[in-house]
């Protein structure tokens, strides 16, 4: 699973032999002559990239002012050591001791993955604070003639009963004590009428999907434009260590970007993974003008933007031919799948149209796959800076209690070229604009 | 402020024509209301006053207040009898500055 250049490429970076066809080949010194012009040839293909070193900061630290909760016990894109689900469910005796009121604040309590109102209307105890709908309306499970070990069985862990469920394990993975869980299914119980809403926008089978209207290039509307049209170009012009500034070479982006960024991320064998607009910048400015801008910086992220707004109109289209592409496509996919996080979600659990894309989660969308893409980096005006879909990916992850990966990693590059291949034909409008 | 200030304005009017004018500006716009992760007030920072003259006359202007939100934008209308040049100054509570120039043609 895991895709770190093994010690062959790095060998045969540092030499510089490379051939065609993504095939990488060390070159005996004795056919020297031969090689230097493969080599030069390549390089009239290939973009100079530095291939040594990360393109984040060693270590990686989460950005300040986001949660930093231990879920090292748990699923990530690197690794899987989450606890397993139960074989079978919990024999219990007829009745399961709990308070119904303490059992009421649990199921509103916001600290426990986000509280069982993100995804559940919950009759008249909780049913006005913009419910989701992932899950069914509990406003009368009471009457549902459920008895109270399959209650605590299904909040415990639902997997018991559904191996398909999209709901969090609370008790397998610890959220809520067993004697908490004892006081939500006897809260459960009291659900006996349906939901009263104050108004429409309460009711999530009734709230209307959000739609952006907003005009994302107009710089009085979005300022991620600000980075494009001003601070972008500036540093376009300006020279690195090296001598050589961006436009040294690239005279008239706008001309020649016209369409490169909707051909990304692409497969990249020198680093042996997807590499996309991002991590390319940091790697191809060090390599060429001498500039450090790992990624995340704000040089980076003004850069990375202003060549994908480059690309505006563009329709996404990757490369998917070759071996390699392929595998790393399905790498994505299984990604895409994977349980991560204390709350155990994937992507597809989600996103997913068969799962839950296209309805709440509080009063959040979860929107398909496919159309979350071609407006990135967006602004997002409830943090008031500019993402990237790497630092989108980060948060998914820390939002759902799991541990997020440098922005440079491996498995991103797997996720993103799987995304872009679900978003194919869209057509880029950078930056966005969202909340 | 890395980003000057955003004026949008027509170049050309007609005399007596009223035009409209709008004004963004990169700013924070701390409130002085939240707290950061430690628990501290964050330091109020606001934009607290806007105005906008033309050949020297004042046109228009208005005291900000700290609910208002980052980066702030403001459009009004100003008739308009002669050619001339706009002025724009932003000040901020920590007393700095920001100018902006717009010129308009009166046919």
């Amino acid at each position: 699973m895991l895709n770190s250049p093994s010690s062959l490429i790095k060998t045969s970076s540092r030499k510089g032999r490379f051939l065609a066809g993504g095939t990488l080949v060390i070159l005996a010194v004795s056919i020297a002559g031969v090689v230097s012009l493969q080599t030069r040839a390549q390089n009239a293909r290939l973009a100079p990239l530095a291939i040594e070193g990360p393109a984040s900061p060693v270590p990686w630290v989460r950005y300040a002012g986001w949660p930093n909760r231990d879920t090292s016990k748990f699923n990530s894109l690197t690794r899987i050591v989450s606890p397993p689900a139960p074989s079978s469910p919990r024999k219990l005796g007829k009745e399961v001791a709990g308070d119904p009121a303490a059992g009421q604040k649990l199921v509103a309590d916001r600290s426990r993955g986000g509280s069982c109102l993100a995804c559940h209307v919950m009759g008249p105890a909780g049913g006005a604070d913009l419910p989701g709908n992932v899950g069914p309306d509990l406003s009368e499970i009471g009457n549902a003639g459920r008895d109270d070990e399959w209650l605590f069985n299904y909040v415990n862990d639902a997997r018991v009963y559904n191996p398909d469920t999209v709901m969090p394990p609370w008790g397998t993975h610890g959220i809520f004590s067993q004697s908490e869980i004892g006081d939500i299914v006897a809260f459960l119980k009291t659900l006996k009428s349906p939901a009263k809403f104050k108004t429409a926008l309460d009711d999530p089978m009734k709230r209307p999907a959000p739609v952006e209207q907003r005009d994302n290039l107009d710089a009085l509307v979005n300022p991620a434009m600000w980075q494009v049209e001003e601070r972008a170009p500036t540093l376009w012009k300006t020279a690195g260590p090296a001598g050589a500034s961006c436009a040294s070479c690239h005279s008239e982006p706008a001309q020649s970007f016209r369409t490169w960024a909707a051909a990304m991320p692409k497969w990249e064998a020198r680093l042996n993974k997807v590499l996309g607009v991002e991590e390319f910048v940091t790697r191809h400015a060090r390599a060429t003008t001498g500039q450090n801008w790992l990624m995340q910086t704000e040089e980076h992220t003004a850069l990375s933007t202003y060549l994908r707004y480059l690309a505006n109109g563009a329709p996404i289209a990757i490369d998917t031919a070759g071996a390699e592409v392929k595998a790393a496509y399905q790498r994505g996919e299984a990604l895409s799948t994977r349980k991560i996080g204390a709350l155990n979600f994937s992507c597809a659990d989600c996103h997913g149209a068969d799962k839950s894309a296209s309805k709440w989660i509080r009063g959040q969308w979860l929107g398909e796959l496919r159309g979350q893409l071609d407006h990135f980096p967006t602004w997002r005006t409830s943090q008031q800076s500019v993402w990237d879909i790497r630092k989108r990916f980060q948060w998914c992850q820390v939002a759902i209690w799991a541990d997020d990966l440098p922005p440079d990693a491996p498995e991103y590059g797997d996720l993103e070229l799987y995304l872009a291949s679900q978003n194919a034909g869209q057509k880029l409008s950078v930056p966005g604009i969202r909340h | 402020m890395a980003e000057k200030p955003r004026i949008r304005l027509p170049k050309q009017a007609g005399k007596g024509e009223v035009v409209e004018i709008k004004t963004l500006i990169a700013h924070v716009m701390e409130s002085g209301q939240r707290k950061d992760p430690s628990g501290k007030i964050v330091p109020r920072k606001i934009i607290k006053r806007f105005a906008c003259a033309f050949n020297g006359k004042p046109v228009f202007e208005c005291e900000l207040e700290p609910a208002i939100a980052a980066n702030p934008y403001l459009q009004f209308s100003v008739k308009v009898e002669e050619s001339g040049v706009f002025a724009f100054t932003w000040t901020d509570d920590d007393g700095a500055v920001i100018t902006a120039e717009e010129k308009i043609t009166v046919a």
